[in-house]
C-alpha cells in the first residue's frame, strides 16, 4: 500500500514522500474466546501525515529596522484665495495644459511678455531663525504668485516693479524711495495684497495727504479690487466707529486726521496694525513734529515708508523716517557714513533714467526772460526800498521780515499787481497757442493761487483748468477727468502744494513751472505728474527765470546745492536729493548791511535761524 | 489617489527634492504646494549618512532607500497636508512609491519646448502637466489617471520643475 503525501503549507517546494507497505508477519496462537471471525480480519493501518522539520533558512530572519530621520517643519498660513471672476474661470472640463492662470487670468493686453521671468523673494537680513529663513526661500516667484492667485493686474508689471513687490513682501521695515513715477503706490499695493491673500498680515493702516486719498482709493481699486477699503473721514463719532471696525483690512487716513484721532482716542487704546504704510513719508521728516509723533507711536509690525524724496532738506530728514521703520532707534544720530550703510540696507531707490530706458525723455529749459517795463519798475522799486527797510532793522532782523520781501519780489516777477504787465504770461501765451494747435496739453505750477485765478482769465482761449487747494475735494477728480478727456482743454493750472504729490497725469506733454519752488524735489515731484509711466512722448519741462531778479538768485543757489546729498543716497543719484534755502541761503539773496562808513557789516541770521 | 470629486481648489501637490552633501549625507524636503505653487506645509529632514552596514546590505539599491523608503516615507509621515500627487525629478526618490498609496510621478529631464509642444500627445505612460512632461512608475500604471487629473488643475505655463529648485535652495540654507 503507497500512499503520497504532499505538504503544500510550507514555504518551500512542494515535498513529495513516499509510503512503501511492510511485510508484517505476525505469529498468532488461536485460541477459542469467541473472537475468532474478528482475528482473521486483515489489521487496518493509518498513515497520518506528518509535518517535517524544515530545513535551515539562508536567509537572516531579521528586518532592518533604521530609525527615522529628524525632521524640520514650516507651516504656512492658509491661502486665501479670491473668488473667481467670470472670465477668469475656466472649466473643469478644460482639456489638460489648457488651463491657464498665467495669462488667462490677465487681460489680454496684460500677458506676461516674458513668461520664464522669475523674480525670487529675498530673505531679509532681520530673519534669523531657520524656520523663518524657509519661510521667504520657499516662496514661488512674485510673477507666479501674482498670476497664480488669479489676482487681475491692468497692466503687466516692469521688473524692476516685480523686484520691488518682492522687497516689499519680504520686509518687516522699509523705506520705498523710487522715484517718482516709477509706481511705488502699485508696488505697494501688490506687496501688501499678498501678504494679506498669504494671511501673513490681517490689518493695514494708509496713511498719506489727504489730496491723495482719492488717488489711492483709485489705485486700489484698479489693482486689487477685490480688498474692502475705507478712508477714516467724517465726523468724531463716525471716525471712531471706523477705526474700531474690524472687518475692513485696509484703512486710509490722512495725516491731519491722525493726529487729532490718537489724541482723541489716546495711543494706547489706538487700533493696533499688522502693517503701516506712510505715503509721502517725508511728511513726518521733523521728528518733533505731532505727525512725526503720532505715526512713530503706532502699535504695528511691520513699517513701510514711501517716497520719493527721502531727503528734502537734510539728513535728518532721513534718520525720522528710519526711526519710523525701525532701522534705528529713537533719537538715533547718525553720520553721513552709517546712513549710507542704512541706506543699502533698509532702502530700495531705482530712478527713471536707471530703470526707464524706454521712457520718453525729459527735456528741460530754462526761458530766462526779460521784465516788462511796468513790471521791472515795480521790480527795483520794491527790491530797493525792501533792503533798505531791512538793512534799517540792523539786528532786529529775522528770516520772516527777509522772506517776505522775497515773496514780494517773486509775485512781482509773476506779474505786475498794478499794471498787470507779465512777461511769464506773454511768452506762455504764445507756446501754448502752439501746444494747442498741435492739440497738446500742459500743466502749469505756481505757488500762488492767486498767480493761477489771475491767469486763469487771462487764458480763456486753452480752456484752461484749475486744481489748488481752493478746489473742493470732491471736485478734484471731474477736474482731472476733464483735463483728460476735453479735446479743448489743453492748460491745467495747479498749485505746489496740491499738484505735486501722487497724481497721474501722463497725458501732458508740457510742464511750466511759472515760478520756482523752494526746493528742487517738490518741483521734480510736480514734473513727474506727467513724465512717468504710460507717458508716450518726450516731456517739455519749461521753467520760467526772470533775468537779474531774485529768481535767478534762487536758481544758482538751489543748483550748487544738488550735488551735496549725493553721498547719501548714492552716486549719480542727485535728482531728487537737494537742500530747500535755510535762513544763511535767504539772508544771502541779498546784500544787506548794518552800521555805517568802516563799520559797515554784512547781516547774518540768528543763529536758533540757521538750524 | 486622484478624486476628481474633489473640489479642484484643494487640489495639492507635493514636491520632494533631495541634495547630497560634499561627505556623502543625504538632505531631503517635500514640500506641498496649491495648484498655484504656494507653500502650505514643508518638511525636510536633518542629514542622513549611510551607514556601512547599510552600505553593504543595500549594494546598487542604496539610494532608493535612502531617499524612498527611509527619508521620503518618513517626511511623508510628518506631514499635517497631505498632498494629492508626488513629483519628483529623482529616480531615486520616485522608488518612494512603492511603499505608499499616494500617486507619484517624476519629470522628464528635457523640458517641454515649443517644438515638443507641437507634437499632438506625449509618449504613452506620459502626461504633460504645465510646461513638464512627467511619466510614472513602472510599477503603478494606474497612476496615470491621478496625473491627467493633475493636468486639469495646473496652468498650462506653470514649472513644476521650479518648486524642486526652491526646496533644493531651502535644503542647502539647512546645512
Amino acid at each position: 500500500m503507497d500512499h503520497v503525501v504532499q505538504d503544500t503549507a510550507g514555504p518551500f517546494d512542494t515535498l513529495q514522500v513516499e509510503a512503501h507497505a511492510l511485510p508484517v508477519h505476525l505469529s498468532v496462537k488461536l485460541f477459542n474466546s469467541g473472537l475468532g471471525a474478528g482475528i482473521t480480519r486483515a489489521p487496518r493501518v493509518d498513515v497520518i501525515p506528518q509535518d517535517l522539520v524544515p530545513p535551515p533558512r539562508l536567509m537572516p530572519a531579521w528586518h532592518p529596522n533604521w530609525a527615522d530621520p529628524q525632521t524640520i517643519g514650516v507651516q504656512f498660513a492658509d491661502v486665501i484665495e479670491a473668488p473667481r471672476s467670470e472670465s477668469a474661470s475656466a472649466s473643469p472640463h478644460t482639456p489638460p495644459g489648457t488651463l491657464d492662470s498665467g495669462s488667462a487670468f490677465l487681460p489680454a493686453a496684460a500677458s506676461p511678455t516674458q513668461p520664464g521671468r522669475r523674480t525670487r523673494v529675498d530673505v531679509p537680513e532681520a530673519a534669523l531663525s531657520i524656520t523663518d529663513r524657509l519661510f521667504y526661500l520657499l516662496q514661488p516667484p512674485i510673477e507666479s504668485l501674482l498670476s497664480g492667485q488669479e489676482l487681475l493686474m491692468p497692466f503687466e508689471p516692469f521688473p524692476f516693479q516685480y523686484q520691488g513687490i518682492a522687497w516689499l513682501f519680504s520686509r518687516s521695515c522699509g523705506l520705498l524711495a523710487d522715484e517718482m513715477g516709477l509706481g511705488k503706490t502699485m508696488q505697494a499695493i501688490s506687496a501688501f495684497r499678498l501678504l494679506l491673500r498669504a494671511g501673513q498680515i490681517r490689518s493695514v493702516l494708509l496713511v498719506c495727504p489727504k489730496p491723495l486719498i482719492t488717488n489711492w482709493q483709485r489705485e486700489l481699486g484698479m489693482w486689487a479690487e477685490e480688498i474692502p477699503v475705507v478712508a477714516i473721514e467724517g465726523p468724531s463719532p463716525r471716525r471712531r466707529m471706523l477705526w474700531e471696525m474690524q472687518n475692513i483690512p485696509v484703512k486710509i487716513a490722512n495725516y491731519e486726521l491722525l493726529v487729532r484721532d490718537v489724541q482723541m482716542i489716546g495711543e494706547d487704546e489706538f487700533p493696533a496694525f499688522d502693517l503701516v504704510i506712510l505715503d509721502e513719508a517725508q511728511r513726518i521728516k521733523n521728528r518733533e513734529s505731532q505727525t512725526n509723533q503720532a505715526a512713530r507711536g503706532l502699535r504695528r509690525q511691520r513699517s513701510w515708508a514711501l517716497t520719493g524724496t527721502p531727503i528734502e532738506n537734510r539728513p535728518s530728514d532721513f534718520v525720522s523716517l528710519l526711526e519710523f521703520i525701525g532701522a534705528i532707534p529713537a533719537h538715533g544720530a547718525s553720520d553721513i557714513r552709517q546712513l549710507n550703510r542704512l541706506a543699502r540696507d533698509f532702502v530700495l531707490r531705482r530712478t527713471k533714467d536707471r530703470v526707464l530706458t524706454d521712457l520718453p525723455p525729459r527735456l528741460d529749459r530754462d526761458e530766462t526772460l526779460e521784465l516788462n517795463p511796468a513790471q521791472e519798475l515795480a521790480y527795483h522799486t520794491a527790491e530797493t526800498d525792501g533792503v533798505v527797510q531791512l538793512s534799517e532793522l540792523g539786528e532786529s532782523i529775522t528770516i520772516q521780515h527777509v522772506f517776505e520781501l522775497v515773496l514780494r519780489l517773486k509775485q512781482i516777477c509773476n506779474y505786475d499787481p498794478l499794471t498787470g504787465q507779465s512777461c511769464k504770461l506773454d511768452r506762455l501765451t504764445a507756446e501754448m497757442e502752439e501746444i494747442a494747435e498741435s492739440g497738446g496739453k500742459a500743466i502749469l505750477f505756481s505757488q500762488w493761487t492767486r498767480s493761477l485765478d489771475w491767469m486763469h482769465g487771462r487764458l480763456q482761449p486753452f480752456s484752461p483748468l484749475i486744481y489748488h487747494g481752493g478746489v473742493p475735494s470732491a471736485r478734484r477728480d471731474d477736474v482731472l477727468a476733464s483735463f483728460r478727456d476735453d479735446p479743448d482743454c489743453h492748460l491745467l493750472l495747479m498749485s505746489y502744494g496740491v499738484g505735486a504729490v501722487g497724481l497721474n497725469l501722463q497725458w501732458a506733454g508740457y510742464v511750466f513751472l511759472y515760478d520756482r519752488w523752494w526746493n528742487p524735489a517738490v518741483e521734480d515731484q510736480a514734473i513727474n505728474r506727467a513724465h512717468r509711466i504710460g507717458q508716450q512722448n518726450p516731456v517739455l519741462v519749461t521753467k520760467f527765470i526772470c533775468r537779474d531778479t531774485i529768481e535767478e538768485r534762487i536758481d544758482r543757489v538751489l543748483q550748487q546745492k544738488r550735488e551735496l546729498f549725493r553721498a547719501v543716497l548714492g552716486d549719480g543719484d542727485v535728482s531728487n536729493s537737494s537742500l530747500s534755502l535755510d535762513a544763511r541761503d535767504i539772508f544771502g539773496l541779498f546784500d544787506l548791511k548794518a552800521g555805517h562808513g568802516e563799520q559797515l557789516r554784512s547781516i547774518q541770521p540768528p543763529l536758533a535761524e540757521e538750524h | 489617489m486622484s478624486d476628481p470629486a474633489v473640489d479642484s481648489r484643494t487640489f495639492r501637490i507635493g514636491f520632494l527634492a533631495s541634495l547630497e552633501t560634499d561627505d556623502g549625507a543625504f538632505v531631503a524636503g517635500l514640500l506641498v504646494t496649491n495648484r498655484y505653487g504656494r507653500p502650505l506645509e514643508f518638511q525636510c529632514t536633518s542629514p542622513v549618512r549611510p551607514t556601512r552596514a547599510q552600505q553593504l546590505l543595500y549594494g546598487e539599491t542604496l539610494r532608493p532607500f535612502l531617499l524612498g523608503e527611509l527619508m521620503g516615507r518618513a517626511l511623508l509621515d510628518r506631514l499635517g497636508t497631505q498632498p494629492d500627487l508626488l513629483v519628483t525629478d529623482h529616480d531615486a526618490i520616485l522608488d518612494l512609491r512603492n511603499h505608499i498609496t499616494i500617486p507619484m510621478a517624476r519629470i522628464e529631464t528635457q523640458p517641454d519646448t515649443a517644438a515638443s509642444k507641437s507634437v499632438a500627445a506625449p509618449p504613452l505612460g506620459r502626461v504633460r502637466m504645465g510646461r513638464r512632461i512627467l511619466s510614472i512608475h513602472s510599477a503603478h500604471q494606474h497612476d496615470i489617471s491621478a496625473l491627467h487629473h493633475g493636468a486639469t488643475q495646473v496652468a498650462a505655463e506653470t514649472d513644476l520643475q521650479e518648486p524642486l529648485e526652491r526646496i533644493r535652495q531651502a535644503l542647502a540654507e539647512t546645512l
